[in-house]
């Protein structure tokens, strides 16, 4: 037993020795435990809500009292805008959904018997946990609104005297018309009988014997395409992400191996200076990161029918894709000092950041500080230039602002790390 | 020639090299002799141009002018083995060098000329095209020393170049070194094994806590330094141990007054040396 306790408080010691194990023990997990924790419960005030644009393009009562039910809901940060603009918005991955409340959306809220109110959802396609939450808001407030509808017998009262002159006006067969009458007359006293059933908990919020109280129509919001569409457009740009992150993380690692196997030595002695150096090795990551993110994205356009709306973008997004993350396997290898630390170090920030980038989980989800956060992520700025090129649609000047974000993160990483390295090697 | 002029480096409160002086001659193997932690591989590095003297300073005095090593391009004249193998175990023996080479500035048939003389140099010829990880520690320490002189340098620096290799790999190493010295090279070799100093060095520093404490030809430094040697007897009373400066003599002073069955003569060494001028042993 003696030597069992030895042995295990050997391993405890050097565990506790080795300070970067000792932060991936310890710390690690505790930043991770912070990070979701004020993710899913909120630190300040909660998750934030989904941003959606939403156009009423019936204009009516019984639409404005729709949107102003929507608004009091909760959950979701309205905004009003022209809907050509707000299209542009969902492509451009700025709003995460577009509803447009369709004509005679207000008229068949008032009048649930003769029509369902349509809705249409334009849906940015890496937004669909997104969408799915929207939809819910969108059919709760009808069910709402249904409810109230069914609840008020003057109303029913006035939809059934519109009802009664349609039938009339329309003049079906006399046997049709009675029943379409009856039934009529029997609707006012839905709720009574309701009541004299004792049903009333049973129904409270729901929609009755009336089927869906919403019709949505839902599509996905990509650019105008030369070819088909289809879900491996935003698969595969978020692959490329990680090639890249995968790519920076080896680099990194092989610094390290140069400088625990000897050959760092070896290449600090040879006639080059420690700039040569440095580019060489920048040049080496961004060879391999450029060729590896453009090798997966031949592959989807040539397997599986991925087809970027912008080529030279796409090229330049790959380039600065890659620029960006050299730069963080230069900051990466100076952190960690063997291939061990390197790894660890590599995936310990890339996974933080990526999930700040809305790599892993979905940014509404997030409380608003930590969206703001997100900004310095280079992966949500890798996967904007990406998804801008694939299927977003960006234009030139559209594309500056990801492309100029990951150059800056590329230089400035670069440099820190660069300076470090040299600092290091005397 | 590799010149280093009261040169000290510190490590935190640690003095690595405290006040250390040599000049190197044309054509000799010098070592750099003393226990682990001396402070060799710092002298090394900073002979190399790796590290920067605190005080002092290392230059290759040329006949026209003093160079710094830590200017990259002064590095073209001198070659490193550093103490682990620094080889990237990935590619052949003969990438490796053509590697090293490049970056040397070899280039075309010159470069192929070089890394064929390498690999002739560490008899490694026929399995040159081989990953380095393919081969035994022996080759591997080969392959290490001969990818310092890839670029034919004036300057060998081989740091500790036999550590954990088997007899027969040392006596290769040996050999190696031999062979630089009979092409004029200046090899500047580091070791704790005082066997190998005297094997193969013309002149040796020995340093102990950075400091020089001797320097001079092997046998010099043991005729200043080594003290009486050792005379082993053993008669019919049994065994004894005579210091002496003249064992013949001893021998037969003692041969007169009792017959010896068997003897052995122990003349001073590096280890004695070392001993006499530190107060402990080389290996302590």
């Amino acid at each position: 037993m003696n030597k069992i306790v030895a042995m295990a408080a050997k391993d405890i010691h050097i565990l506790f020795r080795d300070k970067l194990g000792f932060f991936f023990t310890i710390f690690f997990p505790l930043m991770m435990a912070i990070f979701f924790g004020a993710m899913f419960a909120g630190l300040s005030r909660g998750p934030a809500s989904i941003p959606i644009a939403l156009v009423d393009a019936d204009r009516t009562a019984g639409s404005a009292r729709f949107v102003g039910r929507l608004e009091a809901a909760g959950g979701l940060a309205i905004e009003r805008i022209p809907g050509d603009q707000a299209l542009e918005q969902v492509r451009r991955g700025q709003t995460a959904v577009l509803v447009t409340l369709r004509p005679g959306f207000g008229a068949a809220l008032d009048n649930p018997f003769v029509a369902t109110p349509e809705v249409e959802m334009s849906v940015d396609p890496t937004q669909f946990a997104a969408a799915g939450m929207v939809r819910g808001v969108l059919l709760e407030a009808a069910g709402a609104e249904l409810q109230a509808f069914m609840s008020d017998p003057s109303r029913m009262s006035v939809t059934n005297e519109q009802n009664r002159r349609l039938i009339e006006e329309f003049s079906p067969p006399s046997e049709a018309r009675d029943d379409l009458l009856n039934v009529l007359d029997q609707i006012p006293r839905i709720p009574v009988l309701i009541d004299e059933a004792g049903l009333g908990s049973v129904t409270t919020g729901a929609t009755g014997g009336f089927g869906p109280p919403l019709e949505i129509e839902q599509t996905q919001v990509q650019a105008q395409r030369r070819g088909p569409t289809n879900s491996y457009a935003t698969s595969f740009a978020q692959a490329m992400l990680w090639t890249l992150i995968g790519g920076s993380v080896s680099f990194s690692m092989s610094i390290a191996i140069e400088r625990s196997r000897g050959t760092l030595m070896r290449l600090l002695v040879a006639p080059i200076t420690a700039r040569q150096l440095l580019a060489a090795k920048g040049l080496a990551c961004l060879g391999a990161t450029l060729f590896t993110s453009s090798a997966l994205i031949t592959l989807g356009i040539t397997v599986f029918d991925v087809t970027p709306t912008s080529y030279p973008l796409l090229a330049l997004a790959l380039l600065c894709g890659s620029i960006c993350f050299c730069g963080i396997m230069m900051v990466l290898s100076v952190i960690g000092r063997t291939e061990q630390a390197a790894a660890g170090v590599g995936w310990g920030i890339a996974l933080p950041f990526t999930m700040l980038g809305g790599g892993m989980v979905p940014l509404f989800l997030m409380p608003e500080w930590m969206q703001t956060l997100g900004n310095i992520s280079p992966m949500k700025w890798t996967l904007m230039a990406y998804e801008g090129a694939i299927w977003r649609g960006f234009t030139l000047s559209e594309m500056l602002l990801p492309c100029a974000v990951l150059v800056a993160i590329g230089v400035v990483a670069f440099s820190i790390g660069a300076t470090r390295l040299r600092w290091d090697t005397g | 020639m590799l010149v280093f002029d009261h040169v000290s480096k510190c490590f935190g409160d640690l003095r690595a090299v405290d006040d250390l002086s040599f000049e190197l001659e044309a054509g000799e193997v010098f070592g750099l002799l003393g226990p682990n932690g001396a402070g060799k591989t710092t002298a090394i590095n900073m002979a190399v141009g790796l590290l920067e003297p605190d005080e002092g300073v290392v230059r290759f005095a040329d006949e026209a002018f003093d160079r710094n090593p830590r200017d990259a391009e002064n590095r073209r004249s001198l070659g490193l083995a550093p103490q682990s193998i620094a080889l990237y175990e990935q590619i052949s023996g003969a990438d490796n060098l053509r590697f090293f080479g490049r970056l040397h500035g070899l280039r075309g048939t010159d470069l192929e000329e070089r890394v064929a003389a390498c690999l002739d140099f560490a008899d490694l010829t026929d399995v040159g095209k081989k990953v380095v990880s393919k081969y035994s520690g022996g080759m591997q320490r080969r392959l290490n020393l001969a990818v310092a002189i890839i670029h034919d340098p004036e300057l060998v620096l081989l740091d500790e170049p036999t550590v954990g290799v088997d007899p027969q790999s040392r006596n290769a190493i040996f050999e190696r070194v031999e062979q630089l010295r009979d092409g004029g090279k200046q090899v500047v070799y580091t070791t704790h094994y005082m066997e190998e100093a005297q094997r193969l060095c013309d002149r040796v520093a020995i340093i102990d806590h950075g400091r020089l404490m001797a320097l001079d030809t092997v046998p010099a430094l043991i005729a200043a330094h080594g003290g009486p040697g050792n005379l082993e007897v053993r008669t019919g009373d049994g065994e004894s141990r005579h210091e002496t400066t003249d064992p013949l003599a001893t021998l037969a002073e003692l041969q007169s007054r009792q017959a010896v069955d068997h003897f052995q003569y122990l003349p001073p060494d590096l280890e004695t040396v070392f001993l006499n001028l530190t107060g402990r042993a080389l290996r302590d």
